[in-house]
């Protein structure tokens, strides 16, 4: 699904993000991509979601260069690629309902489409009683699980976290990530940036280890935060 | 396109539209000035120039005959120039009656006859007065003219058609130059509009941006913003416009009807349509000019 070829990453200052990772993850997989702050994870997901493209190396999304992707076709590839981030990134004036449409919106669905795929994304996270919700009337672990149904109500192939439990209790914490990979066991590959060693320790799922940059470990069968 | 989509659009032109409703008011007054400007400048100079065909065609040449001339043949020769419209023939003692009526207020002695013998005698020549085509044409026909036999003199007034035309040319370099630096400014500040709604906005974009938005439906929203502020401009300039030349239309037939303005209902239409579609293009291209330099580094 995800081929990552030999990519390292200069920033115009001269910064080295990345230095050649190489990283293979197949459909429906779930993948936990650990490291320090700057260890280069971000940067990663960026490359993803064509948020940044590699200066040297490729990265292959279901068998497409995504540096070799005309600056139009960009859209399209993010509607099959969702991203949660750490501090949810939900509209204030909206209502969960209205969050959560505002991707199918943006993308020309149909009122119809919309009132079918909406309420299935937020039964999903488990938020259907609090549709008509604002934001700041929800706790972080619910504005993130309607982040999280707006970025799958598009059905994506990939679901990109990045960070997604910064902002949130231990308890929380464990429930967001217990709910990527249930998303992950229905098909979605799930690619989790994070830097939580006890949810990382607990889930005992594929982990990639970064430092300064360099993929420095891949325990594909499974394994903690430090040890395979 | 579908329905949503479009109703998705406008709903987000209309919400940036009345979240910066100050701005909004400033930028669509500012498009209303510039326009009322524009439109001014096009009136006086359509109108100046329409004066000045409106003497030209007025204007004729007086082709005045010697005495013992023979007036058939000057005639002919005349008509036979193809640019020359018509000629009339205005004898000695019509000009003389002419000349004596129009100075009857100032003469003690309005007879003709009284005056005749006063001056010794008729001293006004036979002469043709001719009617060009062209009112460009003058200069030649009279050059023409000169060379025919019998003929004693030429004379032409071009001044006044010359001056009204120097003035058109005149009021419409100046109203170009206004019209460019208000344009200029108009751009500036829709620009600055969009640009201060697009940073208000920023947030929104990020997530449509990676959602999948496409560029396009980013900036429509924007764009219909400024072509928004483009159309209130230009209707309240054409309500304004449009009343002050009514108003300057029935003045001036009233009080000053020799000057000849133009009005009817094909103008004033055309004349409105023009202010608004002005206004929607410098709003399309102020939103424009503010969406490229800015929307790139959300």
């Amino acid at each position: 699904m995800i081929h990552v070829e030999g990519v390292t990453v200069v920033y115009p200052d001269g910064t080295r993000a990345l230095s050649g990772v190489e990283l293979q993850v197949d459909r429906g997989e779930f993948v936990f991509i650990v490291g320090a702050s700057g260890s280069g994870k971000s940067t990663l997901l960026q490359l993803i979601y064509r948020e940044l493209v590699p200066t040297e190396g490729r990265v292959i999304i279901a068998g497409q260069d995504v540096a070799s992707l005309p600056r139009g076709r960009v859209p399209m590839l993010r509607r099959n690629v969702g991203v949660v981030f750490q501090d949810f990134r939900l509209l204030p004036d909206k209502n969960v309902w209205e969050n959560v449409a505002f991707a199918l919106d943006v993308v020309g669905a149909s009122r119809r489409e919309k009132f079918r795929k909406v309420p299935l994304a937020l039964e999903l996270v488990g938020l259907s009683e609090k549709e008509a919700s604002l934001p700041s009337e929800l706790s972080g672990g619910e504005q993130q699980r309607v982040s999280i149904a707006r970025a799958l109500v598009n059905n994506p192939a990939i679901l990109l976290a990045d960070e997604p439990t910064g902002n949130l209790d231990p308890d929380i914490s464990w429930e967001i990530v217990q709910l990527l990979t249930n998303i992950a066991d229905r098909g979605t590959t799930v690619l989790c940036a994070t830097h939580d060693r006890v949810i990382v320790d607990g889930m005992r799922k594929r982990v990639v280890s970064l430092v300064g940059g360099t993929v420095v470990r891949d325990a594909r069968g499974g394994g903690g935060y430090d040890e395979p | 396109m579908n329905l949503s989509m479009v109703e998705f659009l406008l709903q987000q032109a209309w919400q940036s539209i009345r979240r910066n409703g100050l701005m909004s008011l400033a930028t669509s007054s500012n498009m209303t000035v510039a326009l009322i400007i524009l439109s001014s400048f096009f009136l006086v100079t359509v109108n100046l120039e329409h004066m000045a065909d409106v003497e030209a065609h007025k204007a004729s040449i007086r082709v005045e005959l010697e005495d013992d001339a023979d007036r058939a043949q000057v005639e002919s020769r005349l008509f036979g120039d193809r640019r020359v419209a018509s000629i009339e023939f205005k004898s000695k003692e019509e000009a003389f009656e002419d000349r004596v009526r129009r100075w009857a207020d100032v003469l003690e002695e309005g007879d003709p006859e009284t005056l005749a013998v006063l001056l010794g005698g008729n001293p006004l020549p036979d002469a043709i007065i001719v009617k060009p085509e062209n009112p460009q044409d003058m200069p030649a026909i009279a050059k023409a003219a000169e060379n025919i036999d019998g003929v004693a003199k030429v004379s032409y007034s071009q001044q006044v058609t010359d001056k009204l035309l120097t003035l058109a040319r005149g009021i419409k370099v100046s109203g170009l130059v206004a019209a460019v630096l208000m344009g200029m400014a108009t751009l500036l500040i829709v620009s600055t509009t969009i640009r201060l709604t697009i940073y208000a906005r920023r947030r929104e974009i990020r997530i449509m941006q990676l959602v999948g938005a496409t560029n396009w439906f980013i900036r429509l929203p924007f764009i219909l913003e400024g072509a928004f502020h483009g159309v209130m401009g230009g209707a309240l300039a054409t309500v304004l416009v449009l009343a002050s030349y009514t108003y300057a239309h029935a003045y001036v037939q009233q009080h000053l009807e020799f000057l000849a303005l133009i009005y009817d209902p094909t103008f004033t239409v055309l004349l409105g349509l023009g202010t608004l579609l002005c206004g929607v293009l410098f709003g399309v291209a102020g939103s424009w000019i503010g969406l490229r330099s800015y929307l790139r580094h959300v």
